[in-house]
């Protein structure tokens, strides 16, 4: 017993040392940080306490709630949007039809492809005037959009963008299904239910651990989006998609002022985790573990 | 593509302790010439072996160049090696990144508009104005005026190699074309505004063949644009200096935008595009392809440009010339360049002001100048005809209008760059950039959009580097 422990702890050596000195420890770093004026061109740093969190929440940085809102907004777009489109696509994958894992590996594909490459197909798709997108809309005599060029339909297009890559939540979707026993839908064709008997007494119920995991991981991503501003708006037009990951980095690398960058981090930070305790806590009524309650 | 950026500060902490890994066992070279007893005092001559680090970004042609500069240097100075590094993308936070892990290098390019300021305002660089003073080859009067940045008078820290300015690119067939007179070169012939705008439309052509001041003529559908005018800072300061106006008032207190002089010409490029349609909207401008292409492809007919552009142009086979841009009240243009800086910490101040020099040479950087991407520093090579000629003279890069409405320009018109003398300018701009948005798109006029962002503008105001 004493020896498998030793293994095991050998075993997850690399991971644990791994998060130890690359997260946990700048994690303390940054918030020992953010309680200082750490600019990395001064020489001098000094505690200023708290202050770096007061002027944040005083209302004398606009662009801290810009920013806030900016992402929030993003984050109710694109978490559903992923969550539903990438089950339809994942049970649409389930189907036990011809080339399924050509659909498969096509789905998957954007996934792979590098974030840079992927954000010019997307502005050239978006160009407003001679982009693909605009062209099939007035092909079809519908209203053309400015996308990522104006302040209005710049969050909505960012979305559109990030759910080319959704093709992991796909899979993992789509192991979750995977693991639904044959038997059950049996059950129900035994008592005559049709296909939405077995995906809302079924498939939903029994997927709906994954589906825990999927909507976690995809708030937790949306939060933290940058590269979709770094690549394809820069923040603009008029501030409208000045994403708080991109505007801590602006803050952090552009204007130097770490301390003040780490504050912010540690905002978000705080976010995500009273996010992610809201939806576990929440969790106990609709996720349904197969083995009884959670242990 | 969403896990990568878990936290950027991760990410910095791992930057920073990989540098103090690569400072500490990386680099044994530096560290035993810079614990033998020598440098500040020596003159280059010292016959000691030494190496100079140096950091550059920059297009494979610059490197080239550096690197020839260098090979020069190091044949006159055979006891000094130069180790060059190209830090091609991010090139600031690397920089930053070096400065945090005390591991920088001796010279570094650097770019007035990002953290070359706020690295000289911690007292990271020398003071090269001691070595402008002494120097017996260059000093302020051989220069080009406005490429020195000063952190305050008196105070040097950086010096450009490379100089630019901006001029009016055209098509040649185009204007043969449609029967009209090509803009002018001299800057004594040089269009009024009206003038300007009145030959654009004439070149503003929708996709069924009507001109801009044709009263049918379709905006939506506009084939070829009379001129297209970038909405960079770079490019429309030009008219606001002209028209006689500024980022921030003489003194350094007050935020300038707002002024008559500098609305007035913010107002005018926006009309252009809102108003007389013959200048690409920034939306419409996503499609027009960099200014030799656009020119070449009859997109648009003129281009305000830097000076750059002529490398590319260059190699694009059709007529293209450049004439002066048109003048509001003052014929002016933005001169903007990088910099060479040196850093405090370095062991070696004469030697790297020696290789600085060396970098600045126009002789060094000649492929860059002939190839149209730079101009040269000095002075003499613009005054002195032989020397002009090696720059100007049977080269693609230089049409016939190039001596008149760039060299002749670049000499008696320069204005500095904004980013060299507006403290903060950075903070300022970010409040200025999203209100200029609206104006571009015509949806606010210049006047309310820059009042309604001038108090906050104005917090960030902080003063002029060029008075005390």
């Amino acid at each position: 017993m004493r020896k498998g422990l030793w293994y095991g702890l050998l075993f997850t050596a690399p991971a644990i040392l791994g998060f130890v000195i690359f997260t946990l420890g700048p994690m303390i770093a940054s918030l020992v940080l953010s309680l200082t004026d750490f600019n990395v061109f001064k020489d001098q740093t000094s505690f200023v306490g708290f202050s770096n969190y007061a002027r944040l929440f005083s209302g004398e940085d606009e662009l801290f709630y810009q920013s806030l809102g900016v992402t929030f907004y993003f984050v109710i777009l694109r978490v559903p949007a992923v969550i539903i489109i990438s089950f339809a696509i994942a049970l649409l994958l389930n189907m036990n039809v011809k080339g399924r894992s050509i659909f498969r590996t096509i789905i998957y594909l954007p996934s792979i492809v590098p974030a840079i490459a992927s954000a010019m197909i997307w502005m050239w798709l978006m160009n407003p005037d001679l982009g693909l997108l605009n062209s099939m809309l007035s092909w079809l005599h519908l209203p053309t959009s400015n996308w990522l060029y104006a302040e209005g339909s710049v969050i909505p297009s960012v979305v559109l963008t990030t759910l080319w890559g959704i093709g992991s939540t796909v899979i993992i979707f789509l192991a979750g299904l995977s693991g639904i026993p044959q038997s059950y839908y049996e059950a129900i064709e035994v008592d005559g239910g049709g296909w939405y008997s077995k995906l809302r007494q079924i498939t939903i119920p029994m997927v709906t651990p994954t589906l825990f995991f999927n909507t976690i991981m995809t708030i937790i991503g949306s939060f933290q989006v940058f590269n979709e501003a770094y690549i394809l708006t820069q923040g603009g037009p008029n501030n409208r998609s000045l994403f708080y990951v991109f505007y801590l980095w602006r803050t952090g690398f552009r204007d130097t002022e770490m301390g003040y960058a780490s504050a912010l981090a540690w905002i978000l930070f705080i976010i995500i985790m009273v996010f992610t305790y809201i939806i576990f806590r929440t969790s106990k009524s609709w996720v349904y573990y197969e083995g009884g309650e959670r242990p | 593509m969403k896990r990568q950026k878990k936290s950027v500060l991760v990410l910095v902490a791992l930057v920073l302790v990989f540098v103090t890994v690569m400072t500490a066992c990386g680099k044994p070279g530096a560290n035993s010439d810079s614990s033998s007893p020598s440098g500040s005092s020596g003159e280059a001559g010292s016959k000691e072996n030494i190496t100079l680090r140096m950091t550059v970004w920059g297009s494979p042609e610059e490197v080239a160049a550096y690197k020839f500069g260098i090979k020069r240097f190091e044949e006159k100075f055979p006891n000094i090696k130069v180790d060059l590094q190209h830090i091609a993308a991010d090139y600031d936070t690397k920089l930053t990144t070096m400065v945090a892990g005390n591991d920088v290098p001796d010279i570094a390019m650097m770019e007035s508009a990002s953290i070359a300021f706020p690295l000289a305002e911690q007292g990271k660089f020398y003071n090269l104005q001691e070595f402008l003073d002494k120097d017996e080859f260059i000093n302020v009067d051989s220069l080009v005026p406005n490429i020195i940045y000063s952190l305050e008078p008196g105070n040097v820290i950086g010096i450009g190699p490379g100089p630019e300015s901006f001029g009016l690119f055209y098509n040649e067939d185009i204007f043969k074309d449609a029967g009209i007179e090509p803009p002018p070169s001299k800057l004594s012939e040089a269009w009024t505004w009206d003038e300007f705008i009145e030959v654009a439309k004439k070149l503003t052509v929708d996709s069924k063949g009507r001109t801009a001041d044709d009263p049918n003529f379709d905006p939506k559908n506009i084939k070829q644009y009379g001129v297209s005018v970038s909405t960079w800072w770079g490019v429309y300061s030009n008219f606001i200096y002209s028209n006689g106006g500024d980022f921030v008032s003489e003194d350094g207190k007050s935020f300038a935008l707002n002024q008559p002089a500098a609305v007035e010409a913010l107002q005018k490029i926006s009309d252009m595009m809102n108003v007389h349609h013959v200048s690409p909207s920034p939306v419409q401008a996503k499609n027009i392809p960099a200014t030799n292409v656009a020119l070449q492809t009859k997109k648009v007919a003129m281009a305000i440009d830097g000076q750059w552009a002529t490398a590319g142009l260059a190699q694009s086979n059709f007529n293209f010339n450049v004439g002066v841009m048109p003048v509001l009240k003052e014929p002016v243009t933005t001169v903007v360049c990088g910099m060479f800086s040196m850093f405090k910490s370095t062991k070696h101040p004469e030697e790297a002001w020696e290789l600085m020099k060396a970098l600045i040479d126009p002789e060094a950087s000649i492929e860059m100048i002939t190839s149209g991407t730079w101009m040269p520093s000095y002075k003499n090579w613009y005054t002195d005809s032989d020397m002009l000629a090696k720059w100007t003279e049977n080269l693609d890069a230089r049409p016939s209008g190039y001596n008149d409405a760039i060299v002749e320009v670049i000499l008696t018109k320069g204005h500095q760059t904004p980013t060299g003398y507006v403290k903060n300018f950075n903070k300022i701009m970010d409040i200025v950039n999203p209100a200029l948005d609206k104006v571009w798109l015509g949806q606010q006029t210049a006047q309310e959009a820059m009042d309604s962002i001038a108090a906050k503008a104005q917090e960030q105001v902080q003063g002029r580097r060029d008075i005390k």
